[in-house]
């Protein structure tokens, strides 16, 4: 066999409120990463506001930059190409990552490869174990509810999506209204172990499609503490966690169930954001051995916006020969393809 | 060589400067399309000169006041190419640059307009020292400060909206040549102390510290 080179890919993230880079050698290895997270600055109000996360990645991002080279060892002259996400997200934090990238790449004439930020959440997966397909990913996070069907590396079909709230979002609704600090979904998630379902809350678009809902729940849960307030009785904080992530995560389950048997899927993998709460983690395992396919969560570290998986989703859109020219811009609404 | 960049208005400002001569520059409107064209055309005053990154051994960049999306774009181009190559960086207000693209012969008041009754000022005596360091103040309070001032110009590509009487009025059209002999031998900054002169904390802030 003809020995292939290795390739060695830096990507940078800054769709949000997180400054990221990393390397990663040959779309599965990490090699270094560094993420600084905003977190503590957008908690103060209440979520992330997107002039001072701009604010934060113009200051943060060459310092990301360097102490990723440091932590690989590696100069920008090792690095074989910069993947870097152009959308969606928010654009003036994009832009910040965007112009970062462009500028290496004219500086060290390296190939430059947009990637999309799902697409990126979907990659993570490969750093952990190759891809089989046709596979299904479950796209789980503060702006995404998406089912997309893989065919082959790099062939993305979206089977269906939320259309209205993303379920990280209605997440961090709900935790509002129980009383929880913003981002409240990881919260929520850990409150509703200590409860029971016992309130009622209706099923989010129960149909044919593979479609989500979630707005419908979110202002049922509104609804619902607001009556118990106005009847003067003390809403137990535990149980509606409990009911309401039980209805989300339900929802969730039967439309992937429905793909996995139409698209006769034998691979599923869960990525974004909410790919690390507790209930989701453990339906969708229980879900797999049901229907008796492979399914893969990616640890931790890889649900929250990170670089490592823009460079590893860069390696499979580099070898898909999707490169672009310094005249590439951000979009926060990219469309993945 | 000196490079260039101003990219706080709405328009790209940039050039390439040697031995006190321009070898190229760039001054051109653009339409919410800075992010995809201003690294282009910075390359392009590279590519159409045979000019290499590694040949550049000092970089000007304009920190703002301006638009905040804007100075963004140019300082993150500038502060990464200064990190990545270890070209020496130095930062100026786009005030400054305003004033100094204009002839010393008498004070110069550099105003962009800021909207909601506010501007971004700075003014600046003949012998180029601050009267007033760059500001983000209300037109009636740079009014008054103008008023014991005597005779001055402004300089501004807002005209219509800044209602304040001067002697003179000169639009924007900087000397890039001009600007860096000014500031060449200013002192250097570590590229990652490299932020953007906002003058101005984000309207979130703002209504935070209010409360």
């Amino acid at each position: 066999m003809k020995e292939k080179k290795d390739m060695y890919i830096l990507g940078i993230e800054s769709s949000c409120d997180e400054t990221s880079a990393s390397i990663v050698k040959n779309g599965t290895e990490e090699i270094a990463t560094v993420i600084s997270s905003q977190i503590d600055i957008h908690k103060d109000y209440g979520g992330v506001v997107p002039e001072i996360a701009s604010r934060h990645h113009v200051k943060n991002i060459t310092i990301v930059l360097e102490e990723c080279l440091e932590k690989a060892k590696m100069t920008m002259d090792d690095v074989d190409a910069i993947a870097i996400t152009y959308g969606p997200g928010l654009i003036g934090s994009l832009l910040i990552g965007l112009e970062a990238a462009k500028t290496l790449a004219f500086l060290y004439k390296k190939p430059l490869i947009p990637v999309h930020h799902i697409a990126g959440h979907i990659y993570a997966n490969s750093l952990i174990r190759p891809f089989k397909f046709p596979l299904l990913a479950l796209v789980v996070s503060g702006g995404h509810t998406e089912l997309i069907e893989m065919t082959d590396h790099y062939k993305f079909q979206k089977l269906g999506g939320t259309l209205d709230d993303a379920i990280g979002e209605c997440y961090d609704k709900v935790a509002r209204v129980i009383g929880l600090e913003y981002p409240g979904g990881p919260k929520l998630d850990k409150l509703a172990k200590l409860g029971k379902k016992t309130y009622k809350l209706p099923t989010p678009l129960n149909d044919d499609s593979y479609n989500f809902s979630f707005s419908g729940l979110k202002s049922a849960v509104i609804n619902l503490a607001h009556n118990e307030e106005q009847r003067g009785n003390k809403l137990n904080k535990e149980d509606l966690a409990a009911s309401f992530q039980s209805v989300a995560v339900g929802s969730v389950i039967s439309k992937t169930k429905k793909a996995i048997q139409d698209k006769n899927i034998k691979y599923l993998i869960v990525a974004g954001g909410v790919a690390a709460n507790q209930v989701l983690r453990h339906e969708i395992e229980k879900l797999g051995e049901e229907m008796n396919i492979e399914v893969a969560i990616p640890p931790m570290k890889y649900c929250t916006d990170n670089a490592t998986m823009i460079a590893a989703a860069g390696y499979y859109a580099y070898l898909d020969g999707r490169t672009a020219d310094l005249t590439l811009n951000s979009t926060s609404s990219a469309v993945l393809r | 060589m000196i490079l260039y960049i101003d990219t706080s208005s709405s328009y790209l400002y940039t050039g390439i400067v040697e031995n006190g001569k321009i070898v190229v520059e760039i001054k051109k409107e653009y339409n919410h399309e800075l992010s995809k064209t201003a690294l282009p055309e910075i390359v392009s005053m590279f590519e159409d000169n045979a000019i290499e990154p590694k040949e550049i051994n000092k970089i000007i960049v304009v920190n703002g006041p301006g638009s905040f999306t804007g100075i963004r774009i140019g300082i993150t181009i500038a502060k990464v190419y200064a990190w990545s190559l270890k070209v020496p960086i130095t930062t100026i207000t786009s005030l400054e640059a305003m004033a100094m693209s204009s002839i010393n012969d008498m004070i110069r008041v550099a105003i962009i307009d800021a909207r909601r009754e506010y501007c971004y000022a700075s003014i600046i005596d003949q012998k180029d020292n601050f009267i007033l360091k760059p500001v983000y103040i209300k037109y009636e309070e740079l009014k008054e400060k103008l008023k014991d001032i005597g005779e001055y110009k402004i300089i501004t590509n807002d005209k219509e909206k800044v209602p304040i009487s001067a002697s003179k009025w000169e639009s924007y059209n900087p000397d890039i040549a001009e600007i860096v002999a000014k500031f060449k031998n200013k002192k250097e900054v570590n590229p990652h102390a490299i932020n953007p002169n906002y003058l101005k904390l984000t309207e979130a802030e703002e209504s935070k510290q209010s409360c």
